[in-house]
């Protein structure tokens, strides 16, 4: 191997290296502003984590699996996954074959950029090795891999159907000239390579493609306006790259690192959001996931479309489609790099200004004991919390009642004689200062009142104890864990009926809380469980939700009938959840029976006889 | 030429319409569903705002029936259009060819086990109007027991979005307030509240009645809604409401709830609509011609309107509709010709 020139250099490098040097730059500044923008405490884990081997491993791990090998999109769907893992490992496969090519054969020009890029165009080939054909061999193979995922990106942009995609995102100007760009990379590569395979070397692929010119171009020599178009297009695509959705090639390989060092989103557009925004590579699974994309209008309420406004800094339209979320969390779920999409709306909505003042005396009014003291069976074992929608339920808090009689479980009620709200609705509407009141006072009552387990009916409040709440000695259970819990010791014996349910994950306690096989294993003792057409993680909100600040009855209405319908495939005979709201909402539309887990165990209990 | 016109409902809107049909010389078949005539009216006990007597009125409504075919416990199963006719088919095997129809089909009491949290159905004290004009005309009712203290409940499935009501029922609250009297006067040591959004007292007489059960019968206003209901340990009810007025929450524990079910559109309405092609509102509710001037014409050629078909109306309205869309009939088969 010898080099071609000298000077080992030629002016159509500079397309590349313009657009290199700019994506660096900007890569650079972008990664300084997110860190300056991190709060103290949290600048301080991100660098804590860095020098954690544990974490350093995870980095690492995550980066080879998430980045470049696709692993989470692989297990959804295998095209896509393969698309991605063939572009994203293929090209970075080359770079670092190309790098060993470099320090290997001319290590003097390891330093140059463009070098290991354009290593076929400044190098000939003098004798032929095992070595040197292996390598050959390998850019060739993966830039046939490469090009392979293209030709899928192409097909999957004009029939995104083929691919299991019923919508795709629309793209701005900016995303299509980078699209164009990347799709003309590597056939053009392809062609370059292919036009010097004669002088520069090749294998299987760049050499018949050399043989092809010469056969039909007199001169093939004259290959550098091949090099150029080649080095033009990948200089288009990094110049474009900040401004597009491909941004989220660079911007991943930061977010890894700030994700396990434990940082959260604070701010809407700052600091580890900002790395999040970036992230978003606007495939559009969420347009899909979101319930309100039943209506067309709806569409533009998804995430991909909240990103792209807060990106434009478009604070109204952000704020628009931040209060009209379900919060509902699937398109989280599925998002290929899991994007807090509703800690993203929250900071939004926490930012805006409340003008209501809000009256809390009536809860320093309260004795801390005084709500659980009313009534008391026996010694307490377990206080009930129904909280403000189990009451608006009685025959959930009643079902509740007489599973625990049955049972004979001592039992207090903790909220008789009048609810302290758990304060979850405040904290989706953005409310933390008011929440926190209430969440002291609860937590002061629940303390005192010194019960080892706190049985929870409402999936909304379950949330917001488990997560917000410091309970230290106290185990918070949700009904459907408990209720099987004691089926599952005999406790309570169930009756088996002739009957087939269909159970709906509550968004709180399913996505929110992962509780998914409590339920199913306590109702598959009562009935036949059928499935849903979508459960457990992929379950869909029933529309009325209380995360939602602007959304219509009509709206809701509409996410209610369509998550009717896919609970209904299968022709249950009722529909059972296990939280008050999604039972209030399914009862208004539902031409099947609605009930509550708790009513369904309360119906099937087999009373003892002494 | 005599003319053949289909009355469906046998409440008071088709009674009256169908005699004044037959005095127009006319041919009035009325269709009513259950076994007897009368619709909700006679189930009731005393009307506002004079608290005439129900069997009264419609003693006077049925006392003169002769030459209108009537069938109670009859359903339509279907109804086509044949050119000029319609042709009905009805549940008990009979087909009735007629020149125009009119739908007199009326309202439903809002089911009140929908708003689960004031416990209708669950809890043992907690009734509906219904329930308590039912308990006037027989004297019996196992929920209520000498009652200590009651409350009336107002908007109940009405100018509720959540329940998927938003319009008023215009005849609960002075219904309410008639009722409150009533108990009153049965139980003079009870103390009587009524939880209202709105006292809409509109018409003629009605403000006198609130005013008398302010002043002679002591009944307690509360503006604001009723939040939660739940039962004691006694078995008493205990109501939470805010009082908006002095913007404060109250609790009241009471022996008997009564709920002010509201108006809501038939079930029916929508298979009658496909089936006729008149038009149906938003709500539910049928929808005439137009809101002020052809109020009893449908969009259909020959399908006429009168009563709580298009919406909640009190008695005397639902009356002078009758006969008005027995005119609209009239009319309408004269230019016919």
């Amino acid at each position: 191997m010898r080099e071609r020139f000298i000077s080992g250099f030629d002016y159509f490098v500079l397309p590349f290296m313009i657009g290199m040097i700019f994506v660096i730059l900007w890569c650079i500044i972008g990664l300084i502003k997110i860190i300056v923008q991190l709060e103290r405490a949290d600048r301080i884990k991100l660098y804590k984590s860095l020098v954690n081997p544990v974490i350093i491993a995870k980095n690492f791990r995550d980066l080879f699996y998430d980045s470049l090998l696709h692993v989470k999109l692989w297990k959804r769907n295998k095209v896509l996954g393969y698309m991605h893992s063939s572009i994203a490992f293929g090209w970075f496969m080359l770079i670092v074959i190309g790098h060993i090519e470099t320090f290997l054969y001319i290590p003097e020009r390891g330093g140059l950029f463009y070098y290991p890029i354009f290593f076929r165009y400044f190098m000939a080939v003098e004798s032929t090795t095992l070595k040197g054909s292996l390598l050959f061999f390998l850019m060739d193979f993966f830039l046939l891999v490469v090009l392979s995922g293209i030709i899928l990106a192409i097909i999957k942009r004009f029939r995104s159907k083929l691919m299991g995609m019923r919508r795709t995102t629309k793209l701005t100007l900016l995303d299509r000239v980078g699209l164009y760009s990347l799709w003309a990379i590597f056939p053009l590569r392809l062609i370059a390579e292919g036009f010097t395979a004669g002088v520069g070397g090749g294998s299987f692929l760049t050499v018949p493609v050399n043989w092809l010119f010469a056969s039909i171009l007199s001169k093939p020599e004259n290959f550098t306006i091949a090099w150029w178009a080649y080095s033009i297009a990948l200089g288009t695509f990094m110049m474009v790259l900040p401004f597009t959705r491909y941004m989220h090639i660079p911007a991943e390989i930061l977010l890894i690192p700030l994700k396990n060092a434990g940082l959260r989103v604070r701010r809407p557009r700052k600091g580890y959001a900002l790395a999040e925004l970036y992230t978003c590579p606007s495939c559009g699974v969420c347009l899909d996931a979101c319930p309100m994309s039943v209506d067309k209008a709806g569409l533009k309420n998804t995430t991909v479309y909240y990103i792209r406004q807060l990106k434009r800094r478009n604070q109204p339209r952000a704020l628009a489609i931040a209060d009209k979320c379900l919060m509902c969390g699937k398109c989280s779920v599925l998002c290929p790099i899991n994007i807090s999409a509703i800690d993203l709306r929250l900071a939004l909505r926490k930012q805006q200004p409340y003008n209501i003042k809000q009256d809390f005396s009536y809860l320093d009014k309260l004795p801390n004991g005084a709500l659980t003291s009313a009534i008391s069976v026996g010694g307490e074992k377990v206080l009930y919390y129904a909280g403000c929608m189990s009451s608006l339920t009685p025959t959930i808090s009643q079902s509740v009642q007489k599973v625990l009689t049955n049972a004979d479980i001592d039992f207090t009620l903790m909220d008789s004689q009048g609810t302290v709200c758990c304060g979850r609705p405040l904290l989706l509407s953005g409310r933390t200062e008011e929440a926190k009141k209430l969440i002291e006072k609860n937590t002061r009552i629940i303390k005192e009142s010194g019960v080892p387990i706190l049985l929870v009916s409402c999936a909304i409040c379950y949330r917001i104890f488990k997560e917000d709440y410091n309970l230290e000695g106290v185990q918070v259970m949700h009904y459907t864990e408990y209720f099987e819990q004691l089926a599952a010791e005999g406790v309570i014996k169930l009756r088996k009926r002739e009957l087939r349910y269909v159970y709906h994950d509550p968004c709180e306690l399913g996505r929110g809380c992962g509780i998914y096989d409590a339920p199913r294993n306590a109702l598959s003792r009562v009935a036949e469980l059928v499935p849903a057409t979508k459960e457990r993680k992929e379950s869909i909100c029933c529309g009325g939700s209380l995360g939602s600040l602007t959304l219509t009855h009509e709206e809701r209405g509409r996410i209610t009938e369509n998550s009717i319908r896919n609970l209904t495939a299968n022709s249950p005979d009722r529909i059972v959840t296990a939280c008050p709201l999604c039972m209030k909402t399914f009862s208004k539309q539902s031409d099947i029976k609605v009930v509550d887990f708790a009513q369904v165990i309360a119906e099937s209990l087999i009373e003892e006889e002494e | 030429m005599k003319r053949n016109v289909l009355i469906i409902g046998g409440g008071p809107a088709g009674i009256e319409a169908s005699r004044k049909i037959r005095d127009f010389g006319h041919t009035p078949i009325l269709i009513e569903k259950e076994s007897h005539l009368g619709g909700h009216l006679a189930k009731w006990h005393k009307l506002f705002p004079d608290g005439e007597s129900t069997e009264e009125l419609l003693n006077s409504l049925t006392s003169d029936m002769d030459g209108i075919k009537w069938f109670t416990d009859t359903d339509i199963v279907s109804i086509n259009k044949l050119k000029h006719l319609y042709v009905a088919i009805c549940s008990n095997g009979i087909s009735i060819q007629a020149d125009a129809l009119l739908f007199t089909t009326g309202f439903s009491l809002f089911p009140a086990e929908k708003k689960e949290e004031y416990g209708y159905g669950i809890y043992n004290h907690v009734i509906t109007n219904a329930d308590l004009e039912d308990f006037f005309n027989t004297g019996e009712d196992p929920r209520i027991k000498d009652p200590k203290v009651i409350g009336f409940v107002h908007c109940v499935g009405s100018r509720d979005e959540k329940a998927g009501n938003r319009q008023c029922s215009k005849v609960c609250c002075a219904t309410a307030i008639k009722q409150a009297c009533e108990m009153k006067e049965l139980y003079p040591d009870a103390t009587v509240y009524c939880f209202y959004m709105d006292l809409r007292m509109f018409g003629r007489k009605y403000e006198d009645l609130y005013l008398n059960a302010q002043r002679k019968y002591g009944i307690l206003f509360v503006r604001g809604r009723v939040s939660e209901v739940s039962e004691n340990i006694e078995g008493r009810l205990v109501v939470k409401a805010e009082d908006t007025l002095i913007g404060k929450p109250i609790r009241v524990t009471m022996d008997l709830l009564v709920l002010m079910a509201g108006m809501s559109p038939n079930d029916e309405n929508r298979e009658i609509a496909s089936m006729t092609g008149v038009h149906l509102g938003e709500d539910g509710f049928f929808m005439p011609r137009d809101m002020l001037f052809r109020t009893t014409e449908s969009h259909s050629k020959g399908i006429f309107f009168a009563g709580a078909a298009t919406g909640p109306k009190t008695i005397p309205e639902t009356l002078n509709e009758a006969r008005a869309a027995a005119m609209a009939i009239d009319h309408y088969f004269k230019q016919e010709v």
